[in-house]
């Protein structure tokens, strides 16, 4: 291309004739303001705004997962199952730091008082307690030991053996998983004796309070008693008319199946508090007391668990429709672009 | 590609900046219509429609030159697209109205000739490059295509226009 073209080109610059220039400067009278920020936001500072939306997801997962009530720690417990009267459910996985239980051949540990000492029911009053207990023992054989040895415990504390599993299938690995049921009034010093036989792991207490569902049994029981009596005064006069006393025995009748499932209501309950469940599980395998759930970690990752599935969710429903915006957006794009070049070189 | 410094200074006023860069959108348009009176009227809109985005104006995204160019080339467009529907409504009922192509003043005939035979997408190229002297980045910007598609554009339009000067002369 000849410089000389060029410079043709360039010094026969069109210029803006007069009229022209006084039309646009007439226009630029009215000058607007500045946009509001909004106006002027830039979708490439997404960038800046994703990270810090993580942070913030993270973050409230972190206080979320710190401060949720339903996380008890041992001395909430205490003072949740002691509230007099408070029909209260808590429950709390401690994570333990690893104890030493003796375990020698069969004889029976001593139950000590240590910092693995369970939460005790609170007595006098109705409560269902259900204790969990996980330890590690070395090998198979003090598995073994430690499986018959729990069982013995439960027998020498009034209560028994509700399920057993034992699996031992691989070499120097195995575990074994026992519910026991034991007096409520005896589970602590059974609860003391079990977690001497492996080094624990993990623990966990709950205490529902029954106290409430008993004294309302109670309470309609005796209603239901001054009721049947009612009836049974009313039936006793000779005066009364015949279809009245077909009525007042149907009702009678009536009173006396209801009282008779209130009693067996309360009965169930009393049994329930009476006796205590305990789930026990012995393994040879290392767990790491960090790696039980329960702690505050593990909470703030479950809350985090739990945003990341709902941001998942969130993408797989709406990744559809973006996808097809975008691809719209595309072939419009293109469209408009092959017009475009077809206006331009037809002019 | 690289972007403008973000944090570039923003123009005095919008009318300082027509002021300055009214020639240029002007020559664009003559360039891209071959019609003095109708780049007039185009660039009379161009600015009207820039006065009325000029709150959105971030001179960390483009030069002002560059926006108005913008601006430009897509008046021109609507221009295109409704002459076409009006030449289609025409030929329908009657004879076409022929646009009387004016824009060569200034040059030799022999390029004012070749000028004409080149496509509006080849001359606006040549505009932008060689009038206005925008560089690649920014006259891809205004046509909406990459740098080396501007490069590739320009040396075959700057080719034909050669040849055909060469033809004519």
């Amino acid at each position: 291309m000849s410089e000389m073209l060029l410079d043709e080109i360039r010094a026969a610059k069109p210029a803006a004739p007069p009229a022209l220039r006084e039309r646009v400067r007439a226009l630029a009278v009215q000058e607007p303001a500045r946009a509001p920020f909004l106006a002027r936001f830039e979708w490439k500072r997404l960038v800046l705004v994703a990270p810090a939306a993580l942070v913030v997801a993270v973050v409230a997962g972190s206080v979320i997962g710190l401060t949720r009530d339903d996380v008890a720690t041992h001395g909430d417990e205490i003072a949740a199952s002691g509230a007099a009267g408070a029909a209260t459910t808590t429950s709390a996985f401690e994570r333990a730091e690893p104890q030493r239980g003796a375990l020698k051949g069969f004889a029976l540990p001593p139950a000590t008082a240590d910092s693995a000492t369970p939460v005790p029911p609170v007595p006098g009053q109705l409560q269902r307690y259900e204790a969990e207990l996980r330890l590690r023992v070395d090998d198979v054989e003090e598995l073994s030991n430690a499986t018959k040895h729990a069982q013995q415990i439960a027998l020498q504390h009034g209560g028994s053996v509700a399920s057993l599993e034992y699996d031992a299938p691989a070499e120097g690995l195995g575990a074994a998983q026992i519910t026991l049921r034991v007096p409520t009034a005896r589970v602590q010093s059974a609860l003391a004796q079990l977690s001497q036989l492996g080094t624990i792991v993990g623990q966990r207490y709950g205490i529902d309070d029954l106290q409430v569902q008993a004294d309302t049994l109670q309470s309609q029981i005796e209603a239901t008693q001054r009721q049947v009596a009612q009836l049974v005064a009313r039936l006793e006069s000779t005066t009364l008319p015949a279809p009245d006393r077909v009525v007042l025995q149907s009702r009678l009748s009536n009173a006396r199946q209801k009282l008779k499932g209130l009693r067996e209501s309360l009965r169930g309950t009393n049994a329930e508090a009476r006796t205590a469940t305990v789930y026990l599980t012995l393994t040879t395998e290392e767990i790491q007391p960090g790696a039980v759930g329960g702690s505050r970690l593990d909470d703030v990752k479950d809350v985090l668990a739990w945003e990341g599935i709902a941001l998942l969710y969130v993408l797989i429903v709406a990744g559809p429709f973006v996808l097809l915006a975008v691809m719209v957006w595309f072939a419009l794009r293109l469209r408009r672009r092959q017009v475009e070049t077809r206006l331009l070189e037809q002019n | 590609m690289t972007l403008p410094a973000r944090h570039a200074a923003r123009p005095a006023s919008f009318a300082a900046t027509a002021e300055e860069h009214l020639d240029d959108v002007y020559g664009y348009l003559v360039y891209l219509t071959r019609d003095r009176s109708l780049a007039e009227d185009l660039t009379a809109d161009t600015f009207e429609k820039a006065l009325r985005l000029w709150r959105r104006f971030d001179p960390a995204r483009a030069s002002a030159r560059t926006w108005l160019c913008q601006i430009a080339r897509t008046t021109a467009l609507d221009w295109f697209r409704s002459e076409e529907r009006r030449h289609k409504r025409e030929e329908r009922a009657a004879a076409p109205d022929r646009i009387e192509h004016d824009g060569g003043e200034g040059f030799s005939p022999h390029i004012e000739a070749a000028l004409a035979e080149l496509s509006a997408g080849e001359r606006e190229v040549i505009a932008l490059r060689v009038l206005l002297d925008l560089d690649g980045e920014e006259a891809a910007r205004v046509l909406g295509i990459s740098p080396t598609a501007v490069s590739t554009r320009l040396s075959r339009a700057l080719n034909k226009l050669e040849e055909k000067v060469s033809v004519n002369v």
